[in-house]
């Protein structure tokens, strides 16, 4: 069945964001599992110090440089803005820290290409992945899924998970104002206000020290749930 | 007239001095500063009115009176200053933005095969 899903995600136009600050050369074999699928991948360098085009040189890749970091929100949507601007049918959210896994892509996928879904949100809870979640990650991964539900009223099984991918409606109707971290909950604002149809679907996620680095810490979700006041304070 | 009355009034005096200048365009602001700047004179020179007020009000004190709206006020400026922070940030990122579409766009115009650039 896989294949044949690969096989429809080449007739559509697919466009893969990856999101990034500061990476190091680990990003290279990320962007490299990527372009083994039939995608197109779209890089934002959200500001980082050393520019990230020199590290993927030769990769038939668009790189996005935003002048100043913003944050992963106002990443996103550059990459969002671009699509819209290529007409592409697809675009799947993808982080550049090596935690997801390429291959999770086309199951991601299936239930837009079969019209089941605008957006599907990758889950790292769901029981068909046996993700090994560290404890102390687990507790504010939870909170924050309850958090989501009481502001938007939308009861996932994963927060803030990297990995999505949005038809054209979805793209078309989405604008993320949170230029951080709060931007994983406004986007369920956004499903929530414009009726869209969402799903999950089970993704790896491999935590490496690298990786672990890069993540959020308990402490950024208390900025996090600040911003989230803040958004509903000041439409 | 004792000293402390005679420093909040030049203070008073300057603060709207200043005002006045910046706002000479906009009426309902002025308007508002007046009123601020009236109320703000009639107390310093009648104290003794901030306590009959504070009394009605189940106040101790006419200072203490003073000094809980001040809070109440200063709360309102740092969420009103925080909006404009917020408002700020989104042109800001709007102008970066626009200026990553466009070299993206303009990279693509004349871009080698990656195939040559190893």
């Amino acid at each position: 069945m896989e294949d044949a899903i690969t096989d429809r995600m080449a007739n559509s136009r697919t466009l893969v964001i990856v999101p990034a600050f500061n990476e190091g050369i680990t990003l290279r074999r990320v962007i490299e599992s990527l372009l083994l699928l039939p995608v197109e991948v779209v890089l934002v360098d959200d500001g980082s110090q050393q520019p990230l085009a020199p590290l993927l040189k030769g990769l038939n890749i668009t790189i996005l440089r935003h002048r100043s970091n913003l944050g992963q929100g106002a990443a996103l949507q550059t990459g969002f803005e671009f699509a819209k601007r290529k007409e592409a049918d697809i675009v799947v959210t993808f982080d550049a820290d090596g935690q997801h896994e390429a291959t999770d892509i086309p199951n991601l996928v299936a239930p837009i290409l079969q019209q089941e879904a605008d957006i599907v949100l990758g889950s790292r809870f769901l029981p068909e992945t046996p993700n090994r979640v560290p404890r102390s990650k687990k507790w504010v991964l939870h909170l924050a899924r309850l958090i989501n539900f009481l502001f938007s009223g939308i009861w996932l099984s994963d927060a803030h998970n990297g990995l999505r991918a949005l038809n054209r409606k979805a793209l078309d109707r989405i604008s993320l104002t949170e230029n951080r971290m709060a931007h994983a909950s406004e986007l369920l604002f956004e499903i929530k206000k414009f009726h869209l149809r969402w799903t999950e679907r089970p993704v790896h996620i491999h935590y490496s020290d690298y990786s672990r680095k890069k993540g959020q810490s308990a402490w950024q979700s208390i900025r996090i749930l600040f911003d989230l006041v803040l958004h509903k304070l000041f439409k | 007239m004792s000293g402390i009355q005679l420093m909040l009034l030049t203070g008073v005096a300057f603060i709207s001095l200043y005002f006045v200048i910046r706002l000479r365009k906009r009426l309902l602001d002025l308007i508002l500063l007046l009123v601020l700047v009236a109320t703000g004179v009639t107390f310093i020179l009648m104290p003794d009115l901030t306590n009959a007020i504070a009394r009605k009000l189940n106040v101790g004190r006419g200072a203490d009176l003073v000094f809980y709206t001040s809070i109440l006020i200063f709360w309102f400026v740092i969420l009103k200053l925080y909006a404009k922070v917020r408002q700020l940030e989104q042109s800001f990122t709007q102008f970066i933005r626009e200026d990553a579409l466009k070299k993206a766009e303009q990279n693509s115009g004349h871009q080698s095969p990656p195939s040559h650039e190893q």
